[in-house]
């Protein structure tokens, strides 16, 4: 409601002063877009991503000074990494960012069923690829490849295994998103759980070809 | 005299983190010259963690402006969805 007030001048008269609106400076408020780019959940799973990313380049910057400063690599005596399995083990996991990305684009376009599908498939790709690094892992450490075996053993398991604890824990994620899809709590419209899921997933499977490069073929 | 001592050896062994930093190991990184590859893999893991910061927040405010513009321009062809998350300020939560 505007308001009208006078003044008195230094000669006595007074003045009307201009109306002025209530709060700050009067006049009209700002003009804004409202515009929504995304939910709080969206928005604080960007954070914790960039919080993981934060951790990830600490373990990377630590295996880049041992490597760097190495003169021959892997130290002598130590078992070769097994590229080849593990080379397939990397498709195997980017397909299934493949089959997230699907999952997502189904639900957008109300295809719950094959949603559901390519939701499965995902967490298989996923399991299959924790497997075969479960098992890689078991012939390692027969072969003599321990944490305490070596500075390259440490820096293996150290960098390697996070990864795989970040995979296990994307996967039981994973399998709660799929227990809901099951029961059809994902809408067109609403789909919040699986869209911050798959984020996570994203993440975590494009993070594994650096490491990949760096750990296994660098 | 234990006292005197005990000040004698702290002072020699000031001396010696001043005098020759490389021998008394006072800097994780000094007994390495110009070229050592210990040196450069410092350097690159320091350039490297210096990086990952600036990188991350900004593909962050990237995407979050990149997200912005392009909810902007479907709310501009009146294609606009609700969601919670208000990155401006709207007339509601001001009370005005």
């Amino acid at each position: 409601m505007a308001q009208t007030s006078t003044a008195k001048r230094l000669d006595g008269t007074l003045v009307e002063l201009e109306p002025k609106r209530p709060g700050f400076g009067g006049g009209d408020p700002p003009v804004r877009p409202n515009v929504t780019v995304g939910s709080n959940a969206w928005l604080a799973v960007w954070m914790f991503l960039g919080a993981e990313a934060m951790f990830f380049a600490g373990l990377i910057g630590a295996f880049l000074v041992f490597r760097l400063s190495a003169t021959i690599w892997p130290p002598p005596f130590q078992p070769r990494l097994p590229v080849g399995v593990t080379g397939v083990n990397t498709v195997i996991l980017l397909l299934s960012a493949f089959t997230m990305r699907r999952t997502l684009t189904c639900v957008r376009l109300a295809n719950p069923g094959k949603a559901v599908r390519l939701l499965g498939l995902t967490a298989i790709l996923g399991a299959v690829f924790l497997a075969v690094q479960g098992y890689e892992w078991l012939r390692l450490i027969q072969f003599g490849l321990t944490v305490s075996s070596s500075v390259y053993g440490g820096l293996f398991y150290t960098l390697i295994g996070f990864h795989a604890l970040h995979v296990l824990a994307a996967l039981i994620w994973l399998a709660v998103v799929f227990a809901r899809a099951i029961k059809g709590r994902y809408s067109a419209q609403h789909h919040l759980g699986l869209q911050t899921c798959a984020m996570y997933w994203t993440f975590v499977v494009a993070l594994w070809p650096a490491l990949y490069g760096l750990v296994y073929l660098y | 005299m234990l006292k005197r001592n005990t000040l004698l050896t702290s002072l020699l062994a000031g001396l010696a983190v001043v005098l020759a930093p490389a021998l008394a190991h006072a800097c994780a990184v000094c007994w390495t010259g110009d070229g050592d590859p210990t040196a450069d893999a410092f350097n690159w893991s320091v350039l490297f963690l210096m990086a990952t910061p600036y990188t991350v927040v900004g593909s962050i405010a990237g995407w979050l402006f990149y997200s912005y513009r392009r909810a902007a321009a479907k709310r501009s062809q009146g294609q606009a969805t609700e969601s919670p998350l208000h990155l401006a300020w709207s007339e509601k939560e001001s009370g005005r």
